[in-house]
């Protein structure tokens, strides 16, 4: 770990640790705000925000919280940010910031951002804490955007709010709605999972008896 | 402006604050279990104070309890026998406690909190075991990633064991963990020489202690461990002996050859030490040595890929392959087998394909 | 009278019609995680059910009687997020004291709750909606029996699943879960129309 490069951290949080289709975390917004692209970007671009600048204080602050407490200062701290994003959109963005609704709020309890605070911020220095969080927001992001893009297209027949698909689409509403969102994120985690991670998992397997067995000879 | 700015800052302020005294009154009233009675094997009892875990209570009146995770309830190793009762099985002990030992009231002590006087019973070994503190005297490669690593015991200044018994090495809060951690390793030294304990620590990637060993730890710093534990000694019978470890797992077997040598034990022993290739072999003098010393002693390494370059004349294949051609029947022996879960699982399987009792195996699987 | 029908209204609503799970999405790391097994599921549930209820309650109290009262509407997540964090170690406290059998059941899922999505949305959702106390109070009960709904029929079918079907390696785990529940959404879709909820 100590050796843990920027590079290193940035492919694996995008990769092989990505926190939605890996770790399946933060799974309650990426299924609300997807229906509409534009609202997705707010929503990804006030989660990268969160989760670099939360990571980065609690990385900052390591020393010095109490253990005993720890979660509800870690709380807190997303919190702080989380009403410096709900303030700003509504003050800027009104329409998209009521369209979000409580969702932006909810970006305090993702478990994402609680997640890389507790493994990653508490025993990481600043900088490298800072990047780890904004590439887990990356992570995310682009997980979402891919979602959004097709439910919207699919379901609306529009990109950004600008209608794409003539009059013969026949919008598929059910990917405005929850099912969809479901449906959506599932075939991308089994297009992942199933092309990308199956190496992975049988590699896993068979090296699980590694550590000790590489000395002892006892199985190839 | 300024006044609802203060006024926002004091709501805030004074609902937390109101929070928090309720909690902290709460900690004090239904969190405070008082002291608390604890009756060890019928016979000692000490006074405690309530509402900890009975592990962490243990441990603070000196009595320590194998504890590989320290307490977090991934590691199994400490298990109480609990007399008296104290309630229902919890979620995160069931994965350990096996249908037997659920009907000797056997629990794991690291998730169980002491909240009324108890009664419990533990080996009596256990009473032996003691914290001492120690400096490290010397620390030298055998591989490139097996170090050997000598403690010089200062307070107690030394330590009673048997051969092929093992310590807990804490690591200390350091940059990659903000918390203690005690993890498993066996003596290689011998048990006469009380007043050291050397240790062979194998690098694991991205482990705490073993990352704490090799890249933070220096020769003259303090470390502290607990020990001894185990029940991988050698039985006091006539039997011809069989060792099977390889890497790291060479130092139970070590200690107990170097004891053999020093109280002339003379029983046939055959130690196969499974590795890859040559640069996983060390201390091969060592036990050339040992085989001059113990004229019914045979060290037999097989390395399972060798390299052109080894230039390799001994036995080459997998280890269980190599026990396989060597071992004839398994009339009149014992086999002791330290090395990883995959490793023993495989062994066990060949000498019980030989005959051999599984009840005359022993073995400590270090994960 | 008319108050208690649009009170029963969101109770119903907040089941089935407006599933906080299958509707708002909310809570849906723990249902992934814990839907393996029926009866952490129905442990899980109980326990989500009373910290949901309880904790919009006194939201609730807190929203209106201090933050409205002294205009800090905007400190709602803070102030939300605390009382939650200690309601649910105070409940622990309570619970370990007074019931071994209690917390074997429910009392490690404690934790878990106080960063379920699905309680802080819930007294989100019922200050957005501007609902009376005791809609409010109706809403966190019925929210809780809708998610402790939701999270027990998906461990009965996946306990099912488990004996008979063959998934695909891709879809095992978050995957399958998450078309049950796509399935499960539109099931509940039927209720719509039964009650109107904005």
């Amino acid at each position: 770990m100590k050796s843990y490069k920027f590079q290193q951290v940035f492919k694996e949080n995008i990769g092989i640790n990505n926190p939605v289709f890996v770790q399946i975390l933060g799974i309650c917004s990426a299924l609300a705000v997807t229906n509409v692209l534009r609202n997705t970007v707010v929503m990804c671009a006030g989660l990268v925000f969160v989760t670099g600048l939360s990571n980065l204080t609690v990385s900052l602050l390591r020393q010095y919280i109490p253990g005993r407490i720890r979660m509800m200062v870690e709380t807190l701290i997303i919190a702080a940010y989380v009403i410096i994003v709900d303030v700003v959109l509504k003050a800027y963005i009104p329409d998209i910031s009521r369209q979000l609704g409580p969702y932006v709020g909810l970006i305090i309890t993702n478990c994402i951002i609680m997640g890389r605070a507790e493994a990653f911020a508490l025993s990481n220095p600043p900088a490298l804490s800072l990047v780890d969080g904004l590439t887990s927001g990356l992570g995310y992001s682009y997980v979402l955007l891919i979602i959004a893009f097709l439910r919207e297209l699919l379901g609306s027949g529009s990109i950004w709010g600008y209608r794409v698909l003539g009059e013969w689409w026949t919008n598929w509403n059910i990917m405005i709605m929850a099912p969809g969102a479901f449906f959506m994120l599932a075939l991308f985690i089994w297009v992942v999972k199933g092309n990308f991670m199956k190496e992975k998992a049988e590699q896993g397997s068979a090296s699980a008896e590694a550590p000790r067995a590489a000395s002892t000879g006892g199985k190839s | 402006m300024l006044i609802s700015f203060l006024i926002a800052v004091a709501a805030m302020c004074g609902l937390a604050t109101f929070l928090a005294v309720l909690m902290v009154i709460a900690d004090l009233t239904i969190g405070n279990y008082g002291e608390v009675k604890i009756t060890i094997n019928n016979e000692t009892e000490m006074t405690v104070e309530g509402g900890k875990p009975l592990l962490g209570t243990l441990m603070g009146e000196k009595l320590f309890i194998p504890s590989a995770c320290g307490g977090r309830g991934s590691c199994g190793f400490c298990k109480v026998k609990v007399v008296s009762d104290i309630g229902d099985y919890v979620a995160t002990e069931l994965p350990w406690i096996t249908e037997e030992e659920k009907k000797e009231n056997i629990r794991l002590s690291c998730q169980i909190k002491v909240k009324k006087d108890l009664a419990i019973q533990i080996p009596e070994e256990l009473f032996n075991v003691k914290e001492y503190r120690t400096r490290v005297e010397r620390v030298r490669d055998l591989t490139y990633d097996i170090k050997e690593v000598t403690l010089k015991l200062l307070d107690p200044g030394e330590i009673k064991f048997r051969a092929g018994q093992y310590i807990q090495f804490q690591t200390p809060e350091y940059e990659l963990s903000s918390e203690s951690v005690y993890r498993a390793y066996s003596c290689s030294s011998q048990p006469s020489r009380r007043d050291i304990v050397e240790l062979e620590i194998r690098l694991v990637p991205n482990g705490i202690c073993t990352t704490y060993v090799f890249e933070y730890m220096k020769e003259g710093d303090e470390v502290t461990i607990n020990g001894p534990y185990g029940e991988f000694y050698l039985r006091d019978t006539d039997s011809g002996i069989v060792f099977i470890a390889g890497g790291s797992g060479m130092a139970p077997v070590k200690s107990i050859l170097l004891d053999m040598a020093e109280k002339g034990i003379d029983r046939k022993v055959t130690y196969f030490f499974g590795a890859r290739t040559t640069r996983d072999l060390f201390l091969v003098e060592e036990m050339r040595e040992l085989e001059k010393q113990l004229p019914r002693f045979s060290f037999v390494p097989a390395l399972s890929a060798p390299t052109k370059e080894d230039n390799w004349k001994g036995e080459t294949g997998l280890i269980t392959e190599v026990i396989e051609r060597h071992l004839k029947n398994a009339d009149n022996l014992e086999a002791y087998l330290c090395g990883s879960p995959g490793m023993i699982d495989a062994s066990v399987g060949v000498l019980t394909k030989k005959g051999l009792p599984e009840a005359l195996i022993y073995y400590d699987k270090f994960a | 009278m008319t108050e208690g029908l649009f009170t029963f209204g969101v109770f119903f609503a907040a089941i089935f019609t407006n599933n906080i799970l299958l509707t708002n999405y909310l809570g849906m790391c723990s249902f992934l995680a814990v839907s393996r097994e029926i009866k952490t599921s129905v442990g899980l549930g109980m326990a989500v059910i009373f910290v949901m209820t309880c904790t919009s309650v006194i939201n609730w109290l807190i929203y209106y009687f201090v933050l409205v009262r002294f205009d800090i509407v905007y400190l709602r997540y803070i102030a939300f997020i605390i009382v939650i964090a200690a309601f649910v170690q105070l409940v622990e406290m309570v619970i370990e004291r007074t019931s071994d059998a209690l917390y074997a059941a429910l009392g490690i899922f404690l934790p878990l709750i106080t960063v379920n999505c699905a309680i802080l949305g819930a007294s989100l959702f019922m200050v957005i909606r501007e609902y009376t106390f005791l809609s409010g109070l109706a809403y966190g009960a019925g929210s809780g029996i809708g998610w402790a709904l939701a999270i027990i029929a998906m461990a009965g079918i996946r306990t099912k699943l488990n004996i008979r079907s063959k998934v695909p390696f891709g879809l095992t785990g978050a995957g399958i879960t998450l078309i049950i529940a796509g399935i499960m959404a539109l099931a509940f879709m039927g209720f719509a129309g039964m009650i109107t909820i904005t």
